[in-house]
């Protein structure tokens, strides 16, 4: 074979694994987003005595501890004791979370960056507090949030590669059976990288674009 | 959940020395890799304020590049890719060199962030004040920098310690490696993984805790 015709059987076994790798991406980051909205929203507004420690401590657990260990938590280490998840429910399930407290932290930066007045002004105008919450409040914050969830979205697309740990089929753990029949390890680890670098730079780019048109999210 | 937690007992004594010496890898890899990613970083970011162009385009290539690969791309690029053009590392070595090649982006990130931080006011005083350009940077400019990113820094540090645990991918035996091989060998995943976990929030989270701290009330 010539060198481009490997190159060629090298690029097409790593996009078998992009259905996968986007998969687990776009799933993630709406378990993510959605939880984490939801935490956020609990936490910032619902004031209830033992529900905000619960929500800091899972937010510290799951922020301090690497996701490959979470990953094995949920794949090998429930598998042990009967609960048997798939490799990619157990991926989605293990950075959504950890993505869950991330976006928290984002929306609760959103949340706090707004000056009090509009809560006042709109709950002194009549509006309920769940409206205030929802028409007022929310679409401020989410501007706030947008940047920092974009940058949070690139982070998310490169630590899907983590999840070819726990064997699920996306791009990596393509390019790691690949090296095992055939001995292009160079080439088709940098072919790897360029296939994310190629992905990642669309999202960095709109990333940029929120950052300007809102304004860089401090912290 | 007392059958859960029964091996804790039963085999805490055995597992404890393991846990305690990979922790000390993980450690040892994670303090190398900062102290090069710092310092790396660093260059990178004199390279952005360059007058040169070339170290200009060279700094923002590299910095695209690196925040769009994964750092797992990275590593097996190093360890399994580079001995094919002859270039061999060891495990250990190949993991630090990962991570520093990785994390030098954001501590450069962060150097940069830290001097856009500083009104333009401060150079120009000293330089009134008849400090050289040198003496302006390093005594007066530096320290405030430094103030700023303290913060950010070590969050940087925490993701780069959380981060080393794909070194276990590449064979270098530090706490996830361990505890694969004490789960093959003991049958429990579930307990040793959550106490390898532990390890890792042991170490991460007075580091977290401290970030928050120092946290200031401008980037809070």
């Amino acid at each position: 074979m010539t060198g481009f015709s490997i190159f060629f059987s090298v690029v097409e076994g790593l996009v078998a694994g992009l259905g996968v790798t986007a998969f687990v991406t776009i799933a993630s980051l709406a378990l993510a987003t959605a939880f984490g909205f939801f935490l956020a929203l609990l936490r910032q507004f619902a004031g209830i005595k033992l529900i905000d420690p619960a929500i800091d401590a899972c937010c510290e657990i799951l922020c301090n501890v690497p996701a490959l260990t979470h990953l094995f938590i949920l794949y090998f280490g429930l598998a042990s004791i009967g609960v048997k998840l798939t490799s990619i429910t157990a991926a989605v399930l293990g950075l959504g979370l950890i993505g869950a407290a991330i976006t928290c932290a984002i929306f609760r930066a959103g949340f706090a960056a707004l000056p009090g007045g509009q809560a006042e002004a709109a709950l002194a105008a009549g509006l309920t507090p769940l409206q205030t919450i929802f028409e007022i409040l929310t679409p401020q914050a989410m501007r706030i949030a947008l940047p920092g969830l974009g940058n949070y979205a690139v982070q998310l697309l490169k630590d899907t590669s983590v999840v070819s740990a726990i064997a699920a089929p996306e791009i990596m753990f393509f390019a790691r059976s690949m090296v095992t029949s055939s001995f292009q390890t160079t080439m088709i680890y940098a072919t790897a990288a360029a296939l994310y670098l190629l992905l990642s730079l669309p999202l960095m780019q709109a990333t940029r674009f929120l950052e300007r048109r809102y304004g860089r999210l401090k912290g | 959940m007392s059958a859960f937690l029964a091996p804790y007992g039963d085999y805490g004594v055995e597992w404890l020395p393991l846990l305690l010496r990979a922790m000390m890898n993980t450690a040892l890899l994670s303090v190398c890799a900062f102290v090069l990613a710092f310092v790396f970083g660093l260059l990178l970011s004199l390279c952005q304020k360059s007058s040169f162009a070339a170290l200009r385009y060279f700094a923002a290539l590299y910095v695209t590049i690196v925040r769009g690969v994964p750092l797992l791309a990275v590593l097996f690029l190093l360890y399994f890719g580079l001995p094919g053009i002859g270039i061999v590392f060891d495990a250990f070595g190949a993991a630090i060199a990962g991570l520093a090649l990785c994390f030098a982006a954001q501590v450069a990130e962060l150097f940069r962030a830290g001097l856009k931080a500083i009104p333009a006011g401060q150079s120009e005083a000293a330089l009134a004040a008849g400090f050289t350009p040198a003496q302006s940077f390093v005594l007066i400019i530096l320290p405030q920098v430094a103030r700023v990113i303290l913060a950010p820094m070590i969050i940087t540090f925490v993701s780069l310690l959380k981060d080393s645990s794909l070194a276990s991918l590449i064979t270098v035996n530090e706490l996830v490696l361990t505890g694969r091989s004490m789960a093959t060998e003991y049958f429990l995943p579930l307990q040793i993984y959550i106490a390898v976990g532990l390890c890792y929030f042991a170490i991460a989270w007075p580091f977290s805790v401290l970030s928050r701290r120092l946290a200031l009330p401008a980037t809070r």
